[in-house]
C-alpha cells in the first residue's frame, strides 16, 4: 500500500512537472477555419492553406511569437471542435449577428452585406422583381439564416416559387449558370469571388441585410480574446492589415478596422 | 491552379485515403474474424455482447460513430483530444467493417455441413485443427465475394473522413472546387475512386481464382 502511494505520488509529480515545463514552451495557437470558404480560408493556386484570415491569424502569431497551428474543421461540426480545444477559435469569417451571446467576440474587423445576384439578362432588378422566382442559398450561411428569419427577409422568401439550398455555392453558382435558378442569395464577398473573370452577373442594387465579421472564442477565453484584439489593433497600426487586405481586392472594400 | 497543379495538390489526399483504406483492412479483416468467433462463443453473456456490438455498428450511420469517436473521449471524460483526430477515424473504421467482416465470415463457416465436423472428429482431428486446416479454407474461398464487396464499399466510405476534417481526396476536392469555383476537383476525385476499385476489383479477382483449385 505505502509502495502504490509512494508510485502514485511521483507519476503526480512527473506530470504536474511536465505540465510547469511545457507552459514555458511556446504558446500554440490553434486556428480553427474552415477551408471551403474563399477568400478568407481556402487552398490557394499553389495548393497552400491561405486567405486573409490565415494570413492575419499568422500575423498575430508572429506579433507575439506564438507557434501557428492551422486546423481546418468541417464547418458543422464548429462548435464541437471549439468546446472540446482542438482549437482555440473560429476565425473563418465568421458573422456575429445572430451569434452574439454564443461565442466571446473579438473586434469585427469586416463588414458584408448580402445580396441577390442574378444574370445581367434575366430583367430581375429589384427584390420584387423577385416574386414568383428560383432562389438559391448555400446551406448554413448567413444569407440563408437571413431568408428564413421572421425578423429578417422572411417575407420576401415566401414570394419565391422556391428557395433551393445547396451544400456550396459553387454548386449553386452553377446551377445560376445553366439556368437551373433565376437568383443567388449570397454575401457580397463570397459574390464577389465567384463572379470574378466573369461579366454576365451582377448583384441587386437593393441589399438584403448586412453583417460584421469577427473572431469567436470560447465563453471563458477571455484573457486570449483580449491578447488578440490588442494584436489586431496593433497589426493595423504597422500597416500589416492593410497590407494583407490589398491581396484580397473581393474584400478589400469592407475590411472595418482602423477606418 | 493548373490542372497539373490540382492533380499533385489532390495526389496528397491520394495517399490520405489509401493510408485510412489500407489499415482499416489490414485491422478490421483479422478483427472481424475474432468478432464471429465470440458471436458462437459458448458462453450467453459473450454472445449477447458481441450481437449487441454488431447490431450497434451496423444500426447507426458511420459518419456517426467517427464524430463519437472523435469527440466522444473529450465530452465523455474530458480527455485532450490534440493528435485525436486520424486514430480515432481508424478506431471508428476498423470497428465498424469488422462488425460487417464478422457477419460474413459467420455466414461461411454456418455453411460448412455439420458433417464435415463428424468426420473430422472420427478421423481424430482437434477441434482447432478441424477448424483451421479443415473448415476455414472453405469458409475463405466461399466469401471471396462478399468479401469483395464491402472492400469496395470501404473505397468510397473513405470519404467519409470529410466530417472529420481529415485532408482526404474527397475533402480536398471540396475545398478546391470551392476555391477554383470548378468541378473539376470532382471528376479527379470521382476517375480516383473508379481506378482504385478498378483495382481492388482486379486484385481480388485473382484471388478468387487462385483459390480456386478444385475446379
Amino acid at each position: 500500500m505505502k509502495k502504490l502511494f509512494l508510485m502514485l505520488l511521483t507519476l503526480t509529480m512527473v506530470v504536474v512537472l511536465f505540465a510547469s515545463v511545457s507552459a514555458e514552451e511556446t504558446f500554440v495557437f490553434k486556428h480553427g477555419f474552415d477551408l471551403d470558404y474563399p477568400p478568407y480560408s481556402y487552398i490557394d493556386d499553389n495548393g497552400e492553406t491561405n486567405g486573409f484570415d490565415v494570413e492575419m491569424a499568422k500575423a498575430v502569431c508572429d506579433y507575439y511569437g506564438w507557434e501557428y497551428e492551422a486546423v481546418p474543421f468541417n464547418w458543422d461540426a464548429k462548435d464541437l471542435e471549439l468546446n472540446a480545444g482542438s482549437c482555440d477559435c473560429i476565425w473563418s469569417g465568421f458573422t456575429i449577428n445572430g451569434r452574439e451571446d454564443d461565442y466571446l467576440w473579438s473586434i469585427p474587423y469586416s463588414d458584408n452585406t448580402q445580396m441577390i445576384m442574378v444574370k445581367k439578362d434575366s430583367g430581375i432588378e429589384t427584390l420584387a422583381d423577385l416574386a414568383g422566382k428560383v432562389v438559391g442559398v448555400q446551406t448554413s450561411t448567413s444569407a440563408y439564416d437571413l431568408l428564413n428569419d421572421e425578423e429578417g427577409q422572411a417575407e420576401l422568401c415566401k414570394t419565391f416559387k422556391s428557395l433551393e439550398v445547396y451544400e456550396t455555392y459553387t454548386i449553386a453558382f452553377n446551377d445560376l449558370k445553366a439556368g437551373a435558378v433565376d437568383a443567388l442569395a449570397i454575401d457580397v464577398t463570397s459574390g464577389n469571388f465567384l463572379m470574378s473573370g466573369q461579366t454576365d452577373y451582377e448583384f441587386l442594387d437593393e441589399e438584403l441585410g448586412s453583417e460584421q465579421y469577427a473572431i469567436g472564442f470560447r465563453k471563458d477565453d477571455t484573457e486570449l480574446r483580449d491578447k488578440i484584439n490588442d494584436a489586431l489593433m496593433a497589426l493595423v497600426e504597422d500597416g500589416t492589415y492593410d497590407k494583407i487586405g490589398q491581396k484580397y481586392p473581393e474584400i478589400y472594400d469592407y475590411l472595418s478596422l482602423g477606418k | 491552379m493548373t490542372f497539373s497543379k490540382m492533380f499533385s495538390t489532390m495526389s496528397a489526399g491520394m495517399w490520405r485515403t489509401f493510408g485510412i483504406f489500407a489499415l482499416t483492412l489490414l485491422g478490421s479483416l483479422p478483427l472481424g474474424m475474432v468478432v464471429a468467433l465470440l458471436r458462437k462463443s459458448r458462453f450467453a453473456v459473450v454472445r449477447g455482447l458481441t450481437r449487441a456490438f454488431i447490431s450497434v455498428m451496423r444500426g447507426t450511420p458511420l459518419m456517426l460513430q467517427l464524430l463519437v469517436w472523435y469527440f466522444g473521449p473529450y465530452y465523455l471524460f474530458g480527455w485532450s483530444i490534440r493528435g485525436w483526430r486520424f486514430p480515432s477515424l481508424l478506431v471508428g473504421f476498423i470497428l465498424n467493417y469488422a462488425a460487417y467482416f464478422a457477419e460474413i465470415y459467420r455466414g461461411g463457416i454456418e455453411s460448412i455441413p455439420v458433417g464435415q465436423y463428424e468426420a473430422a472428429e472420427v478421423l481424430g482431428y482437434s477441434k482447432s485443427q478441424t477448424f483451421m486446416r479443415i473448415i476455414l479454407p472453405q469458409v475463405i474461398k466461399h466469401i471471396m465475394p462478399s468479401v469483395t464487396n464491402e472492400v469496395i464499399t470501404l473505397v468510397k466510405d473513405t470519404s467519409l473522413a470529410f466530417t472529420l476534417a481529415y485532408q482526404e481526396v474527397f475533402s480536398l476536392a471540396k475545398q478546391i472546387s470551392a476555391s477554383q469555383t470548378s468541378f473539376m476537383p470532382f471528376v479527379i476525385a470521382g476517375v480516383f475512386y473508379f481506378v482504385a476499385n478498378y483495382i481492388v476489383e482486379f486484385g481480388m479477382g485473382r484471388i478468387e481464382k487462385a483459390l480456386d483449385y478444385y475446379r
